[in-house]
């Protein structure tokens, strides 16, 4: 799976998340930071993550997500780490 | 005030509905997707659309509201994400009740301005999902929702109302089943008079919950055998148990003397408020004494009656005759009227004290009556209880005191209502309010 179509996927999850301004959503980059950039709830963050992994086909370990960064990049990662660990 | 009333758009419909002497109560389509399951399925419900609400249904199993669009905009998505759907319907009925009150933003933001909501059940639709992520599908926590708590919690509805209106005095919630509504309106009342708060957003509210649904009918005890319209007949010989009903009601109260120098719209003045124990260690059955002991306290030895006494009048077989009963004793056998909303629209359980309040303040400003519809016939024979040689109550049948119970609603001057309201675990509150006399 290639890195662009894992945002493209992320940026999917991110629209259904009603608290996220659309226009924060134009011109997300890896670099892109979920709270200082795309200001999204830290409250809101697990609800994401549990999106993720339902859009991906994964299931992310406890510690995957207690050491997990706030960049798209932190994330796109993971979903390649644990795609890879099968 | 402001609220959320089955069939009404608003306010004012629910108005024009009430003195028309129509029934709010409809077949509830919730329960009769499980019709063999229940015994009763008539309701006064409200659904989300009828609040212009949409659900948005969680994409794992679409069995849970992950949360809920607003169509009107009249509540900002952040606060949308952390309310269950009675915390919703609180935070628009308090709008509308700040809207009449014409409280600036400066008084709402203000040290001075508490939240005192509370409801009767839980956040049952929110908690659905979790519990059944969780056991059922043995999901991991966080596919429960990250707002589980927020939206479960149990003053969740003063919270998200707080939240919404930035007021910076107290946010509580009194929780008293039943009396639950009207419990959190004299709490409110009482930090004003006591000089605690300058006014406070206040009230009570019952979402529409099949959970809640299940547990009352399984315990047998509501109306079954009747046309929707027809099931709550408070009173009435042939009654059978109570109609499960949900809504809201919010109310903005003012410390007097500043509501009157701000010339406000003051809607009524609450005069007092009372509430008390049974004491006999039943958690269900009313007690003649601790209404009786709720009278003498509310009263407080004014022989000074009021114009209509808005009773709790639930359509359950003991219930209303000891309520009947003992309102008698403590008023007479005239000078006064009894409503009952309850025949109107059911029993909104944690939401019904504060929703018959606003029912009440409706009647000061119409001057009528609201009825005791489906009460056709009383009973003409003592009832069991007053054959009891200990019994120190009225001696005379229900039926004695037709003409305390209008059928219809009717003009009356009206200056002052008493307003009853009971819970399990043998709790009791009355609050006396009045006309406003410039």
């Amino acid at each position: 799976m290639e890195r662009q179509e894992i945002i493209d996927g992320l940026i999917e999850v991110l629209k259904t998340v009603r608290v996220i301004d659309p226009e924060k959503l134009v011109g997300v980059t890896e670099e892109t930071d979920f709270l200082a950039d795309m200001s999204v709830p830290s409250s809101q963050m697990i609800a994401i993550v549990a999106k993720v992994e339902q859009k991906f086909g994964i299931e992310f370990e406890d510690d995957d997500i207690d050491d997990l960064g706030l960049t798209v990049k932190d994330v796109v990662d993971l979903i390649l780490k644990v795609k890879a660990r099968g | 005030m402001g609220g959320a009333f089955p069939t009404c758009k608003d306010l004012s419909e629910f108005s024009r509905k009430l003195f028309a002497n129509q029934s709010l109560i409809r077949t509830f389509d919730d329960a009769m997707a499980y019709e063999k399951q229940f015994r009763s399925t008539v309701s006064g419900f409200i659904t989300e659309s009828e609040m212009d609400l949409e659900v948005i249904w969680d994409p794992m199993e679409g069995i849970y509201p992950e949360t809920y669009v607003d169509k009107l905009n009249r509540i900002p998505d952040t606060n949308l994400a952390t309310s269950d759907v009675g915390s919703i319907w609180s935070m628009i009925a308090a709008q509308n009740a700040i809207k009449m009150a014409g409280w600036s933003t400066d008084l709402v933001q203000s040290e001075r301005t508490g939240v005192v909501i509370g409801s009767g059940g839980s956040a049952n639709l929110i908690l659905r999902n979790g519990w059944h992520n969780f056991y059922v599908f043995g999901r991991k926590t966080r596919h429960s929702g990250g707002h589980t708590v927020d939206r479960t919690m149990t003053y969740r509805e003063a919270a998200n109302v707080s939240v919404l209106i930035k007021n910076k005095g107290v946010c509580e919630t009194i929780s008293s089943a039943c009396a639950t509504g009207l419990g959190n309106i004299g709490y409110a009342y009482r930090l004003i008079k006591y000089g605690l708060q300058d006014r406070a957003i206040t009230g009570g509210v019952e979402s529409t919950s099949l959970e809640t649904f299940i547990g009352f009918d399984g315990m047998m005890v509501l109306s079954r055998g009747f046309s929707p319209e027809e099931s709550s007949r408070p009173f009435d010989m042939a009654r059978n148990g109570f109609v499960c009903s949900f809504g809201a009601g919010i109310v903005a109260l003012e410390e007097y003397e500043q509501a009157v120098s701000r010339g406000a719209n003051i809607l009524g003045v609450i005069d007092e408020y009372f509430n008390n124990s049974d004491g006999d260690g039943d958690m269900f059955y009313p007690s003649f004494a601790g209404q009786q002991r709720l009278w003498k306290g509310l009263l407080a030895g004014s022989n000074e009656k009021p114009d209509v006494v808005k009773v709790h009048g639930t359509s359950t077989p003991s219930g209303d005759a000891i309520e009947l009963l003992s309102v008698v004793d403590a008023l007479g056998e005239e000078g006064y009227h009894l409503s009952a909303p309850k025949s109107q629209f059911g029993h909104m359980l944690g939401g019904a004290g504060a929703v018959e309040f606003i029912a009440a303040l409706l009647m000061l400003a119409e001057q009528k009556v609201l009825p005791c519809l489906n009460s056709p016939n009383l009973n003409p024979e003592l009832e069991t209880f007053q054959k009891n040689p200990d019994w120190n109550g009225p001696l005379k049948p229900l039926a004695a005191y037709r003409h305390l119970l209008p059928q219809k609603s009717f003009s009356k001057p009206i200056h002052s209502i008493v307003c009853l309201n009971y819970g399990f675990g043998g709790t009791n509150s009355a609050l006396k309010l009045s006309r406003y006399d410039k």
